[in-house]
């Protein structure tokens, strides 16, 4: 287990902030904590670093204490904060080899370019951190952080400010790093993200984690499954020919909402429903899935 | 290299390579020109004791070193903090110790900086007398730790405060304080607050050995009393700039 978070409670200025939090992230896996502004997922994140003291309950990182053993973990992890700032004077090779050495590495320059390279950051030769736009930082912020060939990564909203494809990139990149046996803690609002990166995810609430456990194991114990709203394109077969595992939620002029059994790929479905006759011109996805079980969990609350 | 060298190298660099740290120097540099030419363009001024300049010359010089470590120390927590760069920093394996030894490394680097500046100004106007070295000396020994503790003072009230800007303001007020002998002249130190004042201020601990080395021909070792005052109250400060730091640490890292 990398990390093993039980009833977690933390006080902040005399506050509680944390009450429960629950956490399990094994290696080769993403966990995605997600959360309202203000549920205690940055304190969590603090709290796994060793940076908060816990009031209870146990943290356990990489088998170790963060309270006792901070230094150790810190060598083995890599952090991307929700904000990060840089030395702006600095150039990107520049600020990655005064990391390398404080983690007690000496890289060589070809090393560098290639630690740029693999987050697809290329500056020009001298310029500064200082000229870089938000998706640049975001890059250089990604290759500080894996600079240690850490068994952990922590994320904290990795791709804000990225374009579609840095985030396809970086999506692409951290299922690399996943196979490679890396665990990763992803913090973030983007469900799209956890969609399509977290096998397990964890939902805070007020300090208390609300739910816990593998997606696929939340979405069908919830009851979450993924809507979609169909537009016809022509004379529609008797309602008998629709596939067993699709249910017709609303049918509107020219159009359906329909609702697909969890487990079953999406894909199968409107394969079978061709088959069958059905004209279908264009399926939109509407809410259901993880977005559904994320509002139903955090009912009420600013998101 | 060792951690706390790596960190003080690039605070020094905040001071020399970023655009902020070179417009600071810029601003040093003229105004020590403007006090230099006064000192030998000014009919009045012109017509001071060679030892007077050089007197006047160090506490300026160390009023401006002063200054410049007291918003670079600032800068060296709170400013990080604010900015976001301080978490990656603490987020590293090296030892807390090393990364505050770093910090305050890198303001007596600034002040080696300032120093070394300020060198050929004091030559300008001292070099016809025979005050100019025992300026240097004495600056050296007395103005160091006064320019180092207002630094780690600066650096453990941004620490300690909630934004940088609160800090920087806060330990401006406090450097102006305890400068108030070189602002209003020896009438305010010759009343009874003003007296007792001197007794515990660091600056006026330091303009009192300058005044007694360089104009009053006084040997070094016998401004003892000054040094401990100045050495106790760097002591003092270095101890508040490390409790600030670990208090930092305590409440998250500004992460």
């Amino acid at each position: 287990m990398l990390v093993s978070v039980n009833e977690l409670h933390l006080h902040r200025g005399g506050t509680p902030v944390l009450r429960g939090v629950n956490l399990a992230l094994d290696a080769g896996d993403i966990y995605g904590l997600l959360g309202p502004n203000g549920a205690g997922k940055s304190t969590t994140i603090a709290a796994i670093l060793g940076l908060l003291r816990p009031h209870s309950g146990t943290v356990q990182v990489l088998g170790r204490s963060p309270q006792t053993d901070a230094r150790t973990i810190h060598r083995a992890l890599g952090v991307l904060p929700e904000r990060f700032g840089f030395y702006d004077w600095m150039t990107a090779p520049e600020y990655l080899d005064l990391f390398a050495r404080l983690y007690g590495r000496h890289l060589a320059s070809v090393e560098i370019a290639r630690k740029l390279e693999t987050v697809g950051l290329s500056p020009k030769p001298r310029q500064t951190i200082g000229t870089f736009s938000r998706g640049m930082r975001q890059r250089l912020a990604l290759a500080r952080a894996l600079l240690p060939d850490p068994k952990l990564l922590i994320l904290d909203e990795p791709t804000n400010g990225l374009d579609p494809r840095g985030r396809r990139e970086l999506h692409d990149l951290l299922r690399a790093l996943v196979g490679q046996g890396m665990g990763i803690l992803l913090c973030t609002h983007l469900l799209d993200d956890v969609d399509r990166l977290c096998g397990r995810i964890g939902i805070l609430m007020e300090g208390r984690t609300v739910i816990e456990g593998a997606v696929s194991d939340l979405l069908d114990n919830q009851g979450s499954r993924v809507r979609y709203r169909i537009k016809w394109s022509g004379e529609l077969p008797s309602a008998t020919m629709m596939p067993q595992h699709v249910s017709v939620l609303a049918r509107d002029h020219g159009s359906w909402l329909v609702e697909i059994e969890s487990g079953v790929p999406a894909a199968d479905a409107w394969r079978e429903m061709l088959f069958a006759g059905w004209p279908v011109a264009e399926v939109m996805r509407e809410g259901g899935g993880l977005e559904s079980l994320y509002l139903t969990m955090t009912e009420g609350r600013p998101t | 290299m060792n951690s706390s060298i790596l960190i003080a190298r690039k605070e020094a660099g905040t001071l020399l390579r970023s655009p902020r740290g070179l417009a600071w120097l810029v601003a040093m540099a003229v105004a020590l020109s403007i006090f230099c030419l006064l000192l030998v363009s000014d009919t009045e001024l012109s017509l001071l004791d060679n030892a007077q300049v050089v007197y006047d010359m160090a506490g300026l010089i160390t009023a401006l070193g002063a200054l410049l470590a007291v918003i670079l120390g600032v800068d060296a927590l709170a400013g990080e903090r604010d900015r976001g760069s301080l978490p990656p920093l603490l987020l590293t394996p090296v030892a807390p110790e090393s990364i505050l030894l770093g910090k305050l490394g890198g303001i007596v680097i600034v002040w080696a900086v300032m120093f070394v500046f300020a060198l050929p100004y004091l030559w300008a106007v001292g070099s016809t007398g025979q005050n100019l070295m025992d300026g240097v000396a004495v600056l050296a020994l007395f103005g160091s730790p006064v320019v180092i503790g207002f630094g780690c003072l600066a650096l453990g009230l941004g620490a300690r405060l909630d934004s940088s800007r609160s800090g920087l303001l806060t330990s401006l007020v406090l450097l102006l304080l305890a400068a108030s002998p070189l602002i209003f002249g020896p009438s305010l130190r010759q009343t009874t607050v003003g007296m007792a004042f001197d007794t515990i201020n660091p600056f006026a601990a330091a303009i009192n050995a300058y005044d007694a080395v360089i104009i009053d021909s006084a040997t070094v070792l016998s401004q003892w009393g000054h040094a401990l005052v100045i050495l106790v109250c760097l002591a003092l400060f270095v101890l508040f700039a490390r409790n600030a730091f670990q208090h930092l640490l305590r409440s998250g890292g500004g992460l």
